[in-house]
């Protein structure tokens, strides 16, 4: 177990390293969220102030509170993005040779992708996090049942996340075509996962299709825990499909790592698809 | 107890597919190692030839875990590679030529410290140990640059200490001086010698022959996947039909002298190629499994003829390799 421990650390530190040599990196931690964030809510706010928004959705009456939602889903998507982004960055050490490196060693494989993506997390969403904490405590629009929700928040997104990249990480260092994926996995992120709009206002299946990312639930308990006072028994329903979602993406993690090494080793070839 | 690494009748074949129409069918699986069977001692350089595609690499990549046997059984001082590939990943470490292996944006210590934390190597021990490395492939005072600033040299010396980072007790090396300058791959052949008499058992392909000759005690030749031939560099030499050389170079052309060689050669049944050199001065290659400088001269200075240059080419490993490896001879 400290193996895999310290696998995890120095996978965390060195994924860090390759990825973070310029101040600029500033930009893709703050900027290009907050530009995101102003982005949508520019986009939105001229169909909330219809009379008919608002009746369906009261949020939508209050440009403060709308924010506060909009900046939920862009710091939950900022955290799920930020793996995708790490995975596709992975898959880079098939092609430089530093992949076989890695299959030459003792390594737990699943420690591994885990710290692989713990480093995206950690790089990645921390500075767009707390801005977003701070802002939302200074427009006082937090609205919390008790203090150990935002406990219970950051769990929410914390956790399926890293299972979330620990997945990706896991089907992407195979992959020839990863590219394909990120791209797939950036809009549409967005859109099935309710991340700029309330999920009742989309269509049936688009929210079935949600339902199987984990992104969607954490952002159904980040908003219900930090903006609407919701408590443990209020969102039961969700965290208990985020553990659902987080064992899976774990145990499908650790096959696709099985299976993939398995069959590098029967064909010599380290793409698998 | 070290027993070193052992293949019995090993195999590896990869399976084939091939574009029919729109389809990619499977087709009759690939041989790369075909009943190969080889003894990596401990303490001593192992050498395994052959030409391009024989499969060398493919065999480094099953004692080293990255690829799995179809047949036969590997073992690493008695474990198996299949069933107990982690710890065999403890104990042995791989170094080949073309500096791959390591991270571009990371200095050499932080390549250096992050492979040891995957070998596990106990912390007090990984800081001496990545300093000990790097003054041992000269990296010290570059130890701080990203590796993305260094020479090829520099590279794949960072290379070679990755591959030294777990204290392997035995290291499989394919080329691993694929590349480097003369003093930079002469000082890793003089590492390479300190290494096997510490008692690290060493496993080297190469195509500089000069290097297996120097290295290796004892060498497989290996064609198709097979075994062809092995002993120590000298005995593979001494297995070749062509052997010894003898070239001469004389100061005028002179019939005579070029008849006598002719009938010696026919006499001895030895290879003659007759040809001049630079100068326009004729130039004889006489190829036996004999030496017949002897003889040879003999017959020139018998007839008056003046030489002005002679070599004798003992016999080489390339030659043994051309030989025992060209086809028709396999097929005797």
């Amino acid at each position: 177990m400290s193996h895999a421990l310290r696998v995890v650390a120095a996978e965390a530190l060195k994924q860090h390293r390759r990825l973070f040599g310029q101040p600029l990196v500033l930009f893709s931690m703050l900027l290009w969220p907050l530009l995101t964030l102003a982005a949508t809510y520019y986009t939105v706010l001229p169909v909330m102030e219809s009379a008919t928004a608002s009746q369906r959705w009261p949020v939508a009456a209050d440009p403060r509170r709308l924010l506060a939602f909009l900046a939920a889903g862009a710091l939950a998507y900022t955290f799920f993005f930020s793996l995708v982004q790490s995975a596709w960055h992975f898959s880079f050490e098939r092609v430089s040779g530093t992949l076989e490196a890695l299959f030459l060693s003792p390594a737990n494989r699943m420690a591994l992708v885990i710290g692989n993506g713990a480093a995206a997390l950690t790089q990645n969403a921390w500075l767009f996090g707390c801005f977003a904490v701070a802002a939302a405590t200074a427009a006082d629009v937090l609205d919390v049942a008790h203090p150990g929700m935002y406990v219970v928040a950051a769990l929410a997104l914390v956790v399926p996340a890293v299972a979330w990249g620990a997945f990706l990480n896991s089907l992407l260092i195979f992959s020839r075509d990863s590219a394909f994926l990120y791209t797939l996995l950036d809009d549409p992120l967005w859109f099935v996962a309710g991340v700029r709009l309330p999920l009742f206002a989309l269509p049936v299946w688009i929210k079935a299709v949600g339902v199987a990312f984990p992104l969607t639930s954490s952002l159904v308990v980040l908003r219900g825990a930090l903006l609407d006072r919701a408590d443990l028994g209020d969102l039961a329903g969700a965290l208990g499909w985020l553990v659902v979602l987080t064992v899976g993406l774990f145990l499908a993690a650790s096959a696709l790592l099985r299976l993939g090494e398995a069959r590098v080793q029967r064909t010599g070839n380290l793409q698998v698809f | 107890m070290s027993t070193g690494i052992v293949t019995t009748d090993l195999r590896k074949t990869f399976p084939a597919r091939r574009w029919q129409g729109w389809r990619r069918r499977h087709v009759a699986p690939v041989a790369a190692v075909d009943g190969l069977s080889l003894r990596v001692p401990p303490g001593q350089v192992t050498g395994l030839l052959g030409l391009n595609g024989a499969g060398k690499t493919t065999t480094i990549r099953i004692l080293s875990t990255l690829l799995r046997p179809t047949g036969g059984t590997v073992t690493v001082d008695g474990l198996d590679v299949v069933d107990h590939a982690r710890e065999v990943r403890r104990r042995i470490n791989v170094i080949s030529g073309g500096e791959r292996m390591v991270y571009d944006r990371l200095t050499a210590r932080e390549n250096l410290w992050y492979f040891g934390q995957l070998y596990d190597v106990p912390r007090a021990r990984l800081r001496t140990r990545v300093g000990e490395l790097l003054d041992l492939v000269g990296l010290t005072e570059a130890a701080q640059l990203p590796v993305e600033r260094y020479s090829r040299g520099m590279r794949q010396r960072l290379v070679i200490a990755r591959g030294l980072i777990n204290d392997p007790a035995y290291l499989l090396l394919d080329e691993p001086t694929l590349g480097l300058d003369a003093p930079i791959a002469h000082q890793l052949r003089a590492l390479i010698a300190q290494l096997a008499a510490d008692g690290v058992g060493v496993l080297l392909t190469s195509h500089y022959l000069a290097e297996v000759e120097q290295l290796c005690r004892h060498v497989y030749l290996i064609a198709r996947g097979s075994l062809v031939a092995q002993g120590s560099p000298a005995q593979l030499a001494g297995q070749t039909v062509r052997r010894h050389t003898v070239r001469l170079v004389l100061s005028v052309a002179d019939p005579a002298v070029t008849a006598a060689l002719r009938a010696l050669a026919a006499r001895h049944d030895a290879e003659l190629i007759v040809d001049v050199d630079d100068g326009g001065r004729p130039r004889f290659a006489l190829r036996h499994p004999e030496d017949l400088v002897g003889v040879v001269v003999t017959a020139v200075v018998q007839r008056g003829a003046t030489i002005v240059g002679l070599t004798v080419t003992p016999p080489t490993l390339e030659d043994a390799i051309l030989t025992l490896t060209d086809p028709a001879v396999m097929a005797r």
